[in-house]
């Protein structure tokens, strides 16, 4: 097998799996970048909207509509954690950490076991490890999953745009500001935890479909690979990418490089009880790089010495 | 830096796809191993032994480890599925799902997995799932384990029966031997952890609660015996496992199947797939026929019990 065809044959997986947790990331960034808070609350919301999707699926709802329940799941948690944090006056994190907790337990009872299939012999699923190859473009998984993509970008871009959009947009950057402008802020935070969590449940589904079965520990960690593929795609296409649409769509190839190189250590057969350690490392070293980039190589302003 | 750092990465893309190539055994099998346990170890070991004695060098296998991560699972199957590997080997649910998404018509083999119906959604006809997947169950007689309990202990009253509520072959397991409890009027309760963390508190309510205990085949029982034992130790409640490993961790007795066994036995299966050429959707799931009684002499010995004679000690 020639060098070429092996790279055509092993990253369409690694792509589609990157994109759907891309979903995901995005889905982190409305609270982590736009709203400036560190949401926990995804580590259980994914579980939530994979749980839900699977279990109505098999009770014979249409996928579609599983899917639209699955997301106003994931929006209910949000929502649980915006109460936490603006009603109940507890820290962000803590409160998304309360969240996740509790959803252990919810999603438990929402599957009545800790592990349910969804096999894509007996449902006509939308995305399944088996559609990345010899299937026709309109069925391919990464097809599918773009299309999720670029619809969510399209219809966050118009979000954001409008006044709404923005009085949130304001409430994250700078909180008491907003206040004194007549924002509700508040209200704003709640509405932006649901939105965030809303489309993490999204990528929940997605998953559990992709991989033929919702788990209850399926969530764990998935801050940290969205955060990290935040910061990739921050890192990779921060200087190109100024719009927020292109933004949020840095945030979702940021996945699909977390992705690739993930499958690269898995195929160079790197010793993989220490792929956490090295997961953990790329991120660092993403996050370290614009700081030395600042610290290290940043050029002296002209006329430094002239006006000190 | 973004140029070097673009050059970096597609390099090591380049390199590690390279990497990836196929080697020269007329059959390459991939292992999907999901988290480190001593059992599944030892099945895999079985499988590849027995392999390796039938096919010699014919015979390549690839073994990955997924730490327990189902990402990382997800492409490493990718990773099989692109190799074009002859026969894929999981080693317990959540491995068998992902392998079972990822291809519809790679032989996929279970070895030492639970339950098949639940773990693929299918109903099983005479044994066999129908679909490209088979392998071997590591459910030992349950009713046979629940009646060593009433065997060993006449007087119990009180049964605690503890698990791993993120593991879903653990309630299985524990509803049958409930079933079979309480239909001898033993008082039963079920008491569940989450993972490591609030495991001491639930066995110590356990404990207090019930005069024997009875663990199932659990995988976070199996890496956490040490807990158990320290608290089972001082409040001299004998433990009844599901299986070897976790009784010769903290239990007083067990009914070992042998997953060493179990994977030759699985390790056979593949071998008549590869060779013989046998068809999968039709071969049945296949069971450990020979169960042996267990117990653990330091155990024993603590807790001042003496087993009958057919117990061997477990070492």
């Amino acid at each position: 097998m020639s060098i070429i065809t092996s790279i055509f044959n092993a990253l369409p997986g690694a792509v589609a799996q990157g994109l759907i947790w891309g979903i995901m990331a995005i889905g982190l960034y409305i609270t982590y970048k736009v709203l400036n808070i560190s949401d926990l609350t995804v580590d259980g919301s994914m579980c939530t909207g994979a749980a839900v999707c699977v279990m109505l699926t098999i009770a014979g709802m249409p996928l579609p509509l599983a899917m639209v329940c699955a997301v106003i799941a994931g929006m209910l948690t949000g929502f649980v954690t915006g109460i936490f944090h603006t009603f109940m006056g507890i820290p962000a994190i803590l409160a998304g950490i309360l969240t996740q907790l509790s959803l252990y337990s919810v999603n438990l009872k929402i599957m009545g076991k800790a592990n349910q299939a969804l096999s894509v012999r007996n449902y006509d699923l939308l995305v399944s490890l088996q559609y990345i190859r010899n299937v026709p473009i309109w069925k391919n998984a990464i097809f599918v999953v773009s299309l999720f993509v670029i619809i969510l970008i399209a219809i966050l871009y118009w979000f954001f745009g409008t006044e709404y959009g923005c009085s949130l947009r304001a409430t994250g950057s700078n909180l008491n500001m907003s206040r004194a402008q007549g924002i509700n802020t508040s209200f704003n935070t709640v509405v932006g935890l649901m939105l965030s969590n809303g489309i993490v449940a999204l990528s929940g589904a997605l998953l559990a479909q992709y991989q033929g079965f919702a788990d209850v520990q399926m969530g764990r960690g998935a801050i940290v690979i969205g955060l990290a593929a935040i910061i990739i795609g921050n890192a990779v296409f921060g200087k190109i990418f100024k719009n927020f649409a292109f933004k949020l769509l840095a945030v979702g190839l940021g996945g699909v490089i977390y992705y690739i190189v993930y499958q690269i250590v898995i195929c160079l057969g790197i010793d993989p009880d220490l792929l956490k350690l090295l997961s953990a490392m790329v991120v660092a070293i993403f996050l370290a790089i614009p700081y030395w980039k600042k610290t290290y190589f940043a050029k002296p302003k002209k006329g430094g010495t002239k006006n000190a | 830096m973004k140029k070097l750092l673009a050059i970096i990465l597609s390099a090591a893309l380049i390199f590690s796809l390279a990497a990836c190539g196929t080697t020269s055994a007329t059959y390459t099998i991939g292992i999907l191993e999901y988290s480190s346990h001593e059992a599944q170890s030892l099945a895999i070991q079985g499988f590849m032994d027995v392999l390796t004695e039938k096919l010699g060098s014919e015979v390549s296998f690839d073994r990955q480890h997924a730490s327990g991560d189902a990402n990382s699972a997800t492409l490493i199957a990718n990773n099989f599925i692109t190799k074009n590997v002859d026969l894929i080997l999981c080693d317990n649910t959540q491995s068998l799902q992902i392998a079972a998404s990822a291809t519809a018509t790679t032989p996929v083999l279970g070895a030492a997995v639970t339950d098949y119906a639940r773990a693929l959604d299918v109903s099983l006809v005479s044994q066999s799932t129908g679909i490209n997947v088979s392998g071997t169950s590591d459910l030992a007689p349950l009713d046979s384990q629940a009646e060593m309990i009433t065997e060993l202990f006449p007087e119990a009253k009180k049964v605690g029966l503890l698990y791993c509520s993120s593991e879903v072959n653990s309630l299985y397991q524990i509803n049958a031997v409930q079933q079979y409890l309480l239909a001898k009027g033993i008082k039963c309760e079920e008491f569940a952890f989450t993972d490591s963390n609030d495991l001491a508190s639930a066995v110590q309510t356990a404990c207090d609660f019930a005069d024997v205990l009875y663990l199932p085949t659990d995988n976070t029982i199996a890496e956490c015996t040490g807990i158990i034992d320290d608290i089972c130790h001082v409040t001299k409640t004998p433990v009844i496992a599901g299986e070897k490993g976790i009784c010769t961790g903290c239990g007083l007795a067990t009914l070992s199947i042998d997953y060493y066994k179990l994977g030759r036995q699985t390790g056979m299966m593949a071998y008549e797939i590869l060779v013989n050429k046998a068809d999968i959707t039709q071969m049945p799931i296949e069971y450990d026929a020979s169960c042996t009684k267990m117990y653990n002499t330091s155990i024993a010995d603590n807790l001042g019990i003496s087993v009958p004679e057919d117990y061997i000690p477990v070492e």
